[in-house]
Parts: C-alpha cells; structure tokens; sequence
C-alpha cells in the first residue's frame, strides 16, 4: 500500500502539472517514475512488474475498444496510404540510425519499430482539446492511429516467437488469427445480442466485460503470446457501435487508474539515462520530429487533404507511440534488448509526446504553409468582384447557397475538403480548394472586392484572419458559443449564434410533442 | 513481464466471479455470497488459484476503496447523529458477544484459553460485507445504514486495539495491565493525530486545490485516490488500520461539492478490486477441517446470527432509537468480521490456538457472512413480516428514522451538456414550468440555473440513475462528444425515453438515427437558417 500511495503521489502531480501546463500526461506519468528511480526510491521490483503487467492489460484493452473499423471509414484511402508508409519510413529511418551508433541488429530493429507509431493517446486528447475530432485531418489522424496500433500488435506477435523459429511463428500467427476470427464474431453478433438485449446490472457487466478480456488474454497465453495481445482481441471484440460505448462508461474509472499505474510504474522501471543515452534519446527524438511531418503531409497531400490539413496531420504525428513502450517492454523480457535500450526508447518517448502540442499548433502550421513549394509559386488575383464568398461548405452549404443563387448573386465556395470541393464542381459550382483564414487564399478568392463574406469554418479564430483581411466588406460569421459570438462582435463581424437557432428548432419541435406542457406563450 | 502466474490467477478469480454472480442473479443470491462460492470453487476444492502478494494488494485495495466510497458518501451532518449510538451500541454488541461467545465455546468443548480467543475474534462484525450490501441497496444514507457504518468502525478501532494487543502478548505468558493500557491510549491517539491532520488538510488545503483539480476529470479523478492512499499510508505510519484512513480520506472530500460525481467514478473501479477481495477470501477457506467439526460450526454459526441480532437490537433501544432502527441496524451487523480470520492466523502463529481452530473459525465466517448478506439482502421484508406477526409490538416504534430521504422524480427533462445550447435549452423549459434537471461535468457551468443540478459525467449510468432516468419524459443532450451522445441515444432507446441529441456533424447523424433518436438538434443546419434571415432582413436576400 505504500508503494501505491508512492506511485500515485507522484501520478496525482504529474496530472495536476499536466493540467497547469497543458502538455500530455503521460510523459510527466513517465519521468514521475524515474524520478522515483533516481532518489532511489523505486518500489519492490514485483511490484512494478504486477503493476505493468496489470496497467499494460488494460492500456492494450482500452485501446482495442476504440479499433471500430467504421472509425477509419471516411478517409480509408488515404488511411491505408499514410499509415504504412508513416510506418515504414520512420521505422526504416530508426533502424538506420541505430546502426549507425552501433546498436546490434535486434536492437536496431527494436528501436526503428519503437519510432514507427504514433501515440493514439496522446493524439486522441490533443484533437479532443481543440475539438478538432471531425475535422477532415482528424478523421485521417485517428484512422492512421488505429491501423498503426493493429501494425504494432501483429508486429509483437511475431517478435514474441521469433526466438523461437518459424513452426513457432507460424502457431502464434495462426493463434493469433483464430482468436481475431472469434472476435470479429463477437463483435459482429454475439456481444451486440447479450450486453445490449440484456437487463445486467453495472458489477456483472464489468465483470462480464473483464472476464472476456481474461478469457482472450488466457487463449493468447496458451499460444505463448504475451497476454496483452488477447486483452487486444477482446477490446476490438466490444468495438461495434453500441457496444463500444457501453464498455466504456462502465471502463473509464479503470482505464484512469491503470493509465496513471503503468506509465509511473513503467518510468520506475526504466534505468535513468546516462549522458550518452540522454543524448542518443534526443537524436532519435529529433529524427521522428523531422521524419514523421513531412513523410505525413506529403502522403496525406496526395492523397488529397489540403495543404494546411496535411500539415497539421504531419506535426500532430510527430511522436512515439505508447506502444514503443510495450513493444520494448517485451523485447527486454524476452532477452532481446536490454534495459538500457528502453531506456532510449522511453526518454525518447518522453521528449516527444511532451513536444506534441508544442508543435502540433496553428502558429507553426502557418509558418510551414509559406515553406510550402505550392505557396511559393505565387498566386494570381481572382478576376470576381460582387460577388458573394462562402468561406466553408460544410453541413449547410446548400441552404447558403441556393437562396443567393436565387437572388441573383454570383458565388464562390472556398473549402479545404478535397471531397466537397470535387462534389461542388461535378454540380458546375464556381469553387476554389484551400484554407480560408490563409491570406493568399483570400487574394484568390477576392475577397475584399466581395460583396458579402459568410464565414462557416471550423475554428473561429480562423475568421480572425478573414476579419481583419476583409476591411469594409460584411462578414457573417457562423458560430456555436456566446463567447465566439463576442469575439466575432469585437473584430467588427456579425456573428450569427448556431445555438441559438438550434434552440429555437428545438422548442418549436418540443411544443408540438405530448411531453410539452401547455404554456400561454 | 510475460510470467503470467499472477495474471493467470487474477483471470480465474475474475471469470469465477463474474460466473458465480450470474448464476446467482436469478436465485437471488447477494454476490458476496456468489463471490465467496466462487472463491471456494476456484481455491480449496479445484486448486485453480495461487494466492500472491500482488493479489493480496488488489485485494486490500478493493477494502480500502470501498471504505474511502462510504466516507464519500457521509457528511459531517449526515453523521453526527449516530456517534454517541454507535459507541453504545458498538461497545455493547462486542463487550456481549465476548461473553456470550465464551459460554458456547467452552460448552461446545473448547478449552479456556482457546474459548476466550475464539470469543474475542468472533466479536467484531464485517465492515467489508455491511457496508458493500448498504451500499449495494444504496441505503448507506439512511439513518440505520449510517448507524450501521459508525458501529462498525468503531468496532475496527477495536480490533486495531486488539491487534496491537495480540502483537504485544507474545505467547500469552506475559498479559499486563501496562502492555493494555500503552495500546489503547497509543491506538487512540494515534486516531486522534490522524484526524487532526486531515481536518486541517480538509478544512484549508482540500477545497481550493480540488476546485482548481475539477475542471479536469481525470485530474479530479487521480487526485482524489492519491488523497485516499496518502491518508491510508498515514494510517499505516500510526499502526491504524486502512480501512480507517481510506473512510476518514473519503470523509474529508465528502464536504467538498464534487463528492458525488467522485463516488459514481470509485464505484466501478471498487467493483472490480471488492471482487477479488471477496474471491480470494473464499480461496483462502479450509471447507476440510470445517467439515469434520461441523456441530462446531453450526453452534457458533447459531450463536454470531441471532446472539449479535438480539444483542445489536437491544443496545439500539438502549440508544433510544425505534424497533425499526434497531432491527434494520441488527441484521448488518450479524455475521464474523474478514479480521478474524487474520486474527486467527496471529493467534495460530502464537500458539494460542491450533490449526483446526482456524479452520472452524473460517468455516463460521463463510457460514455467517453468507447467511446474513442474505438476510440483509431482505431486511426490510424480514421487518414487515415481523411487524405482521406482532413480534416487535412492545418496542417504542420510530418509522420516521429511515425514511429515504430522496423522492423518486417523474415526467421531467434532463438537459445534458450546459454549453450554449444546453444551458439555454434548459432556461427556456424551466420559463414554461418544465421540472428540469441539468446535468454537466463543470461546476461552473451548472451556476445559476433555477433547478436541480448534477454534477457529473453523464456517459456514467449512475449519473443518469441520478437524475431518475428512467421516469423521465425527455433526455435532452448538448455534449459535443460524439461517444457520450451515442451512448445517451442508446441508453434512451433502452429505456423507452424520447431524446433529443446533438448531432455535431452530419456524419455523426447515421448512430444517432440507428439508436433512434427522437429528435436530432442539427445547430450547423439551424445556423445556416438563421444567417438566411437576417440576410432577409438586411435586404441581401429576396423574399
């Protein structure tokens, strides 16, 4: 019980740091642990090593609830292209460079496969922040994660049996299918049926829940796999939509406790690092930072997301993922690093999950666009004047559009999705792809010869931009919160509260239903 | 890190659970019972499980947890009333039992020294099974519930006397008045210091640093355990017992404004760790032993049921409570407390007693914590019969001790999420006399609305039991997170409730229409009818 307050201590300042700093929790989680190494207070072995298995067990869990293949759906092309290529480039790029400091071969290889993922974790939080999830990068952004977290689960797999020659191999990749066989059933049809059709009670669904997560975790077991990679098999067995929301809200309690047990208890268990492999440690940090943006955002970019898009995609990929962790957890118990290579990894782990929301921010998105080869090219003045630019599409463009239509006024829609753009002029819509709050942007759409801006973007700090650019001419923004609406107010806008417009549909709706009590209104 | 003998043991213990809890479900079983079945199945009769360290820890936790939830639960006002009661009734209950527990064991043929151990051991009644079933029916407020709890942790401080005694006796050769008296004024005051401290931390440090930590769920969250397992260490470093530390660090941040929604979060993660801990107290059973002295057992299985009953009901009418306080009070605590069995083991170490002694004593444990969470399970209609019969008529009635204090509510509407959209929803329905409950994560947020408010994280069920979901007539939410507006959809489609969810995307609307939803609030939709107005209105639009 010491030793848990010990750890949680530690957890609860590292948690309060993150919140007063507003950088990830988890890398904090990390070095609490080894500064709990280094005054030399690091809790009995045994301990940290129930206290890894457990919190990794259900880490690995956690993230096999959210692997909903629906979740990679709206952007699968260009899912399936950046997430291996990401993979590959990156990882190549990090057995390189620990070859070259002269790390033997499986350590090189532990150590590139360690830089090849990106943090689901840590990502997911950043995106939920600036309430970025629906966004077109974000959708690509967390379809990569997911498909990279399948790649390093399958990528454990096999380093698990590798000692121990190819029958082995092949046992524990046929295991390993049988038991994803079985979860895919369950996921399709089984679980949907019993958890949902089913009065159970909060203690025998969790229960239920974790039994499952034990059940697949012995199967995988048998076959000589780490038991995480059956508590994997089980998550993605409750990942069907409603499902995946019912494990969760009985879940959540746990997946905090064990997130703060592991990743403490993992930074305990880590060696400190020396000056040399502080120094390695921020080599291989720096050559994911540099590597993983523009690998990301020239794939992304072809694959069609804008400029900016594909950037901002880039930069908030530019760390290591949770499961270099795992996966060098498992190398060091399996005898094939030692402790000093996850070390590396680890510190490595650390400086760039902290990086993360240092670099993945607008301000330096903006200052990569003006390097972008396309910026550089110059651009050229529209030639339309009068007219009326809709800076984003999104859900009801139509309804701006046709009324000005209707009235007579020429338009120009100005959106950053390749898909509503490619939609807009197969329907013979005057249309331009790119982001709106650029500057450059709005010289080619002219938009200080427009006669009216109406702003529908994502963030409302982006019409900051299109604010001061715009001088005489109205602009109408469309926001959600009374705040932004004073924001807009403030830089000479006209807001137009989404809320409140929702509020008023909604009591219109409200009255013409039995519930509604009679009122004189 | 890939020996699996403590996961693989962790594994049977939670699937023999979760297997034993649902066979019981449809006899009715409380699933303490189902677990300590469990724990017997799996443990002394297949020899599935191997009991670690590690083990040992999740299950300390899983009791350390589910006193600090108890403490949650309990204001200063809440408790102040059962006090001088508890000490009564708490001393009196164990000071009878003792005695009582003596006359059987030598009469059943235990030697002296064994029968006075025995008597001792057997005195104290279960935190753990009382508070976790109170809780179970969610009566821990009532006032019997809160009696209940004060007897019983008076009753630890006891066992804490008494374990610090046991300790100090050696072989029993060397019983002083001095060794007694250095224990209880040593326990005391350690309890008092421990107390002190936390009332100063509580009373200064507690409230800004967790209002600064509320913004942040998880911070909130995380947090709060540290607290509890700081102020457990404490009670470590002054030889109290945990469960004590774990309900005084519950009791603290009960008098801060988040202690509700930190109760819904400890509550799932206690289900889990409680389950363990009431398994493996069934793997560490010897059914064996017990078997061969089964008159033993049911002897003093006999004895603790109804002798702690009548002695718990008659103490509560000492204390000037009404029959229904007393008998309500009488069946949680009639049954052996997890400590003996530790007891126990102290005193085979010592030589006080022999291995088949512990054995009876368990097997009187599994007997009577079985029976009693049945009876607690059914104490009100064991009560109602009872009144039926006429068999408490002589007895001063006082109905109006446990009357629950929350009325159900029915027909209202619960807003969600209280952004732009939610707040204002739930003004304009609380303007038209709606009975509205509003319900959001951020204190904040819930400031200065004219009705009842939850604090809380409605993708928790115990949230929305809160806001009595199920008798509702809409659900209303405004979150703009996906997952919790899913999940809210679901949840009313189960129920039969009406909702209206945000739909923050259109690609968002396919779930939401799959879980049938009644009403999508499209506000990027209405927006675009809005900017269309005005534009009317300012003369850019025809018509």
């Amino acid at each position: 019980m010491t030793e848990l307050a010990m750890l949680f201590l530690l957890a609860a300042a590292a948690f309060g740091i993150s919140r007063w700093l507003r950088i990830p929790v988890i890398p904090l989680l990390l070095m609490a642990g080894v500064g709990l190494s280094i005054t030399g207070h690091a809790p009995h072995p045994d301990f940290i090593g129930s206290a890894v298995e457990l919190g990794l067990t259900f880490l690995v869990f956690a993230a096999g609830i959210e692997m909903n293949p629906d979740r990679i759906k709206p952007q699968k092309t260009a899912v399936f292209w950046v997430a291996p290529i990401q993979f590959v480039a990156a990882g190549l790029t990090g057995i390189a460079v620990a070859l070259a400091f002269g790390f033997s071969t499986i350590s090189s290889l532990y150590l590139g496969f360690a830089m090849s993922a990106s943090s689901t974790l840590v990502v997911i939080r950043q995106l939920r922040a600036s309430q970025q999830m629906f966004e077109p990068f974000g959708r690509l952004v967390i379809g990569v994660l997911l498909l990279q977290d399948v790649i390093m689960v399958a990528l454990i797999v096999l380093v698990s049996r590798f000692q121990d020659g190819a029958h082995a191999i092949l046992s524990a990749v046929a295991g390993t299918a049988a038991c994803a066989f079985l979860a895919y059933r369950l996921q399709k049809s089984i679980l949907p049926k019993v958890l949902l059709k089913s009065e159970i009670d909060p203690e025998s669904l969790l229960l239920a829940i974790l039994s499952l997560l034990f059940v697949f975790a012995g199967i995988t077991y048998s076959f000589g796999l780490p038991p995480f990679i059956g508590a994997f098999l089980a998550g993605f067995a409750l990942s069907s939509f409603p499902v995946n929301g019912v494990a969760r809200g009985v879940l959540n309690s746990l997946n905090d406790f064990f997130l703060a047990l592991f990743f403490t208890a993992v930074g305990a268990h880590v060696v400190v690092p020396g000056l040399m492999d502080l120094t390695i440690a921020i080599i291989f940090a720096t050559v994911v930072l540099l590597v993983t943006p523009p690998v990301v955002t020239a794939v992304a970019e072809w694959k069609g997301l804008s400029s900016r898009s594909a950037i901002e995609s880039g930069l908030l990929l530019a760390q290591h993922s949770e499961f270099a962790l795992i996966i060098g957890l498992t190398g060091q118990s399996l005898g094939h690093i030692d402790a000093r290579t996850l070390t590396i990894i680890a510190t490595a782990a650390v400086i760039t999950m902290t990086l993360t929301p240092l670099i993945a921010n607008t301000r330096l998105t903006r200052k990569l666009l003006h390097l972008h080869p396309s910026r550089r090219r110059g651009t050229t003045e529209a030639q339309m004047k009068d007219h009326v630019l809709i800076l984003g599409f999104g859900s009801g463009g139509m309804w701006t559009l046709k009324p000005l239509k209707a009235s007579g006024y020429r338009t120009l829609v100005v959106d950053d999705d390749p898909a509503v753009v490619s939609q807009l002029q197969k329907m013979n819509i005057d249309c331009l792809r790119g982001d709106a709050s650029e500057e450059h942007t709005l010289v080619k759409a002219g938009a200080i010869h427009a006669k009216l801006i109406l702003a529908g973007m994502r963030r409302v700090r982006d019409a900051e931009n299109v604010l001061k650019f715009a001088g005489q001419v109205p602009v109408f923004v469309r926001v959600f919160e009374k705040a932004e609406a004073a924001f807009v107010e403030n830089l000479g806008g006209h807001p137009v509260l989404n809320s409140k417009a929702a509020v008023e549909t909604f009591m219109q709706w409200y009255q013409t239903t039995d519930s509604a009590k009679p009122t004189d209104d | 890190m890939i020996d699996g003998s403590f996961m693989t043991s962790l594994g049977i213990i939670v699937i023999a659970a979760s297997v034993f809890a649902m066979a019981a479900k449809p006899v009715r079983l409380p699933s303490i019972v189902a677990f300590l079945l469990a724990g017997l199945t799996v443990g002394p009769l297949m020899g599935l499980v191997e009991l670690s360290e590690a083990l040992d820890l999740i299950s300390e936790v899983g009791v350390v947890l589910l006193l600090f939830l108890v403490g949650l639960e309990l204001n200063i006002d809440k408790i102040k009333d059962v006090g001088r009661s508890a000490f009564i009734v708490g001393l009196g209950q164990v000071s009878l039992t003792f005695a009582g527990g003596f006359v059987v064991g030598s009469l059943l043929g235990f030697e002296t020294k064994t029968a006075v151990f025995v008597a001792i051991i057997l005195s104290f009644s279960s935190t753990a099974v009382g508070v976790k079933l109170l809780e179970t029916k969610r009566e821990t407020d009532l006032f019997y519930g809160r009696l209940a709890i004060g007897i019983l942790l008076v009753q630890d401080l006891l066992v804490i006397l008494l374990l610090t005694f046991l300790s100090g006796i050696g072989d029993g050769s060397n019983i002083e008045l001095s060794v007694i008296g250095k224990s209880l004024i040593k326990a005391f005051g350690s309890m008092a210091l421990l107390a002190g401290a936390t009332a100063v931390l509580s009373r200064y440090i507690l409230p800004r640093a967790f209002g600064w930590a509320a913004r942040s769920q998880e911070t909130l969250f995380i947090w709060s355990l540290c607290w509890c397992f700081l102020v457990v260490f404490g009670a470590h470093v002054f030889h109290l017992s945990a469960e004590s530390g774990a309900f005084l660090a519950g009791f603290c941040l009960a008098q801060l404004p988040y202690h509700v929604d930190l109760q819904r979060r400890v509550q799932p993660l206690m289900n889990f760790f409680i389950a363990v801990f009431f398994v493996s107290l069934g793997v560490k059973m010897n059914p064996g032993a017990a078997i061969q002295n089964l008159s033993l057992v049911a002897g003093l299985s006999i004895f603790i049921l109804i002798g702690k009953f009548l002695f718990v009901f008659a103490f509560s009418l000492v204390a000037k409570h009404g029959r229904e306080t007393g008998f309500l009070t009488a069946t949680v605590l009639c049954q052996v407390s997890e400590f003996s069995f530790i007891c126990a083991a102290i005193g085979s170490a010592q030589g006080l007693i022999d291995e088949a002694t512990v054995s009876i004593v368990g097997a009187v444990g599994l007997v009577t914590i079985s029976i009693s969470a049945l009876i607690i399970q059914s104490n009100r209609t064991l009560a109602a019969v009872c009144e039926r019969q006429n068999l408490l008529d002589r007895f001063p009635s006082k109905p109006h001790e446990n009357v629950k204090p929350h009325q159900r509510r029915k027909g209202h509407i619960i807003v969600v999420g209280m952004n732009s959209l939610g707040r204002v929803i739930a003004q304009r329905l609380i303007k038209r006399g709606e009975p509205v409950v509003a319900i959001d994560t951020d204190p904040g947020k819930l400031k200065g609305l004219s009705c009842d408010c939850l604090l809380g994280d409605a993708s928790y069920v115990s949230v929305l039991d809160d806001a009595d979901f199920k008798s509702a007539k809409l659900l209303v939410s405004a979150v703009q997170i996906e997952n919790v507006n899913d999940q809210l959809a679901f949840r009313c489609r189960a129920a039969g409730l009406p909702s209206a969810i945000h739909a923050i995307d259109l690609s968002v609307m396919d779930n939401l229409l799959e879980m049938d939803a009644t009403f999508l609030m499209l506000p990027k939709v209405d927006g675009v009818k809005l900017q269309n107005k005005i534009l009317r209105e300012k003369g850019y639009l025809d018509g």
